[in-house]
């Protein structure tokens, strides 16, 4: 996920010495080590390391998280979460992967297929074009519209 | 035409070889010009407006990091291109811009291959490769969105051009002075000489990079401007995209 490509825009690395509060916007890749508090977005990825801590609403294209996040994640693409990774809030990707032992707390909504198979049939059946029956029915109230 | 601006520390009697061997090389290669020999009463801004006005086009330093990182801050407020023939002691810059020695310098001269790079501002005074900024209770304002605080004892740099510290970083991703951004580096200070060249030392120090920032203190905190010219906090420091027009070598790290 975070292999470097021809490019690929520079990385901000937030270190363990130092706190980071606001809307953390970055057009590159990032790497938490600390502690973050406000939002994080990012266009590309972001990786949250295991003693990172991160009480912010996230927002990435791709995510490795081992650390603890308190705050809603929503990933475009690929989301990781370690053994180590403790989520306190809402999670939104499209492929997701979670670890034995990783801590998620709240909701989670997976890839980018809205519907069920079952609920996808129940709309094909009810887009069928319908019996002629009803049409008629239409053309009776219409006439009885304009009588009106 | 050529302005030659000779160090003042160069004015020792060991140098006299070196800047004659030097001089003869410009006039061979057909770029000899003006000499002027810097000191300390001679007002730098005033000698550079009056030769600028009379036709200078390229302003050539002869001597170290400092005397060429003071003469920056000037030539940045004309429209003059800048080059540097590295004498003497502490010439990091030089080895930066890929000159080797001050022959190699004469060379790059004639060949003048010139490259427009971003400078540093800070308040009013331009800089070329970093700005340091020792302990001290502080609070980073970037892009007046997001605020850094250091949560321990650091060294804050804030570079346009690599850092000699930062060796196994990958010049390519960063402290670039052709990219429009500036870095802010946050190294703690108790990480130890022993794990300086550690990979896994890196991941204690933090890099944003930005166009923007403030800086604010409780105390007034010096921040030092390219080794020499101390400024107190509060400061503001933003990014001048391609202002300096610079001679380079081919071998130069950006």
């Amino acid at each position: 996920m975070f292999k470097k490509e021809e490019g690929d825009s520079i990385e901000t690395v937030i270190g363990p010495s130092v706190r980071v509060e606001g809307n953390f916007v970055a057009n590159g890749d990032v790497v938490v080590e600390g502690i973050v508090s406000g939002s994080i977005k990012t266009e590309k990825n972001l990786r949250i390391g295991p003693n990172a801590k991160v009480f912010a609403k996230i927002s990435a294209a791709n995510a490795l998280i081992a650390g603890e996040v308190q705050g809603n994640i929503r990933v475009k693409e690929s989301l990781e979460l370690t053994n180590s990774a403790k989520i306190f809030g809402d999670v939104k990707t499209n492929v997701l992967s979670v670890a034995s032992g990783a801590i998620l707390h709240g909701k989670c909504s997976a890839g980018s297929d809205k519907k069920s198979k079952f609920e996808k049939l129940d709309e094909v059946q009810n887009s069928k074009p319908k019996t002629s029956a009803p049409v008629k029915n239409a053309k009776a109230q219409g006439l009885a519209e304009k009588v009106k | 035409m050529y302005l030659y601006l000779y160090d003042y520390s160069l004015n020792n009697q060991k140098y006299n070889r070196l800047l004659a061997k030097i001089e003869t090389r410009l006039t061979d290669l057909g770029i000899g010009g003006k000499i002027f020999r810097l000191s300390p009463l001679r007002n730098i801004e005033e000698l550079l407006n009056d030769e600028i006005k009379g036709g200078i086009k390229t302003i050539i330093v002869v001597g170290n990091d400092k005397s060429f990182s003071q003469i920056v801050n000037f030539a940045a407020k004309f429209n003059v291109t800048l080059g540097l023939i590295p004498v003497g002691d502490d010439n990091k810059i030089a080895k930066t811009l890929g000159i080797r020695s001050p022959e190699d310098a004469c060379n790059i001269i004639a060949a003048r291959i010139i490259e427009k790079i971003d400078l540093g501002k800070i308040n009013n005074t331009y800089f070329l490769s970093n700005i340091t900024i020792n302990g001290g209770d502080l609070t980073i304002e970037c892009e007046n969105k997001y605020k850094i605080t250091p949560e321990q004892q650091n060294e804050i740099s804030i570079c346009n051009f690599k850092p000699l510290f930062a060796t196994e970083m990958n010049q390519t991703d960063y402290f670039n002075p052709k990219d429009g951004t500036l870095e802010i580096l946050v190294r703690p200070l108790n990480a130890g000489f022993s794990h300086f060249f550690k990979k896994a030392s890196q991941l204690k120090n933090s890099i944003f990079p930005f166009k923007k920032l403030s800086i604010y203190s409780k105390d007034s905190i010096s921040i030092i401007t390219d080794g020499q010219k101390v400024i107190k906090t509060p400061v503001k420091i933003e990014i001048v995209p391609d202002k300096l027009k610079l001679i380079v070598g081919k071998d130069r790290l950006f």
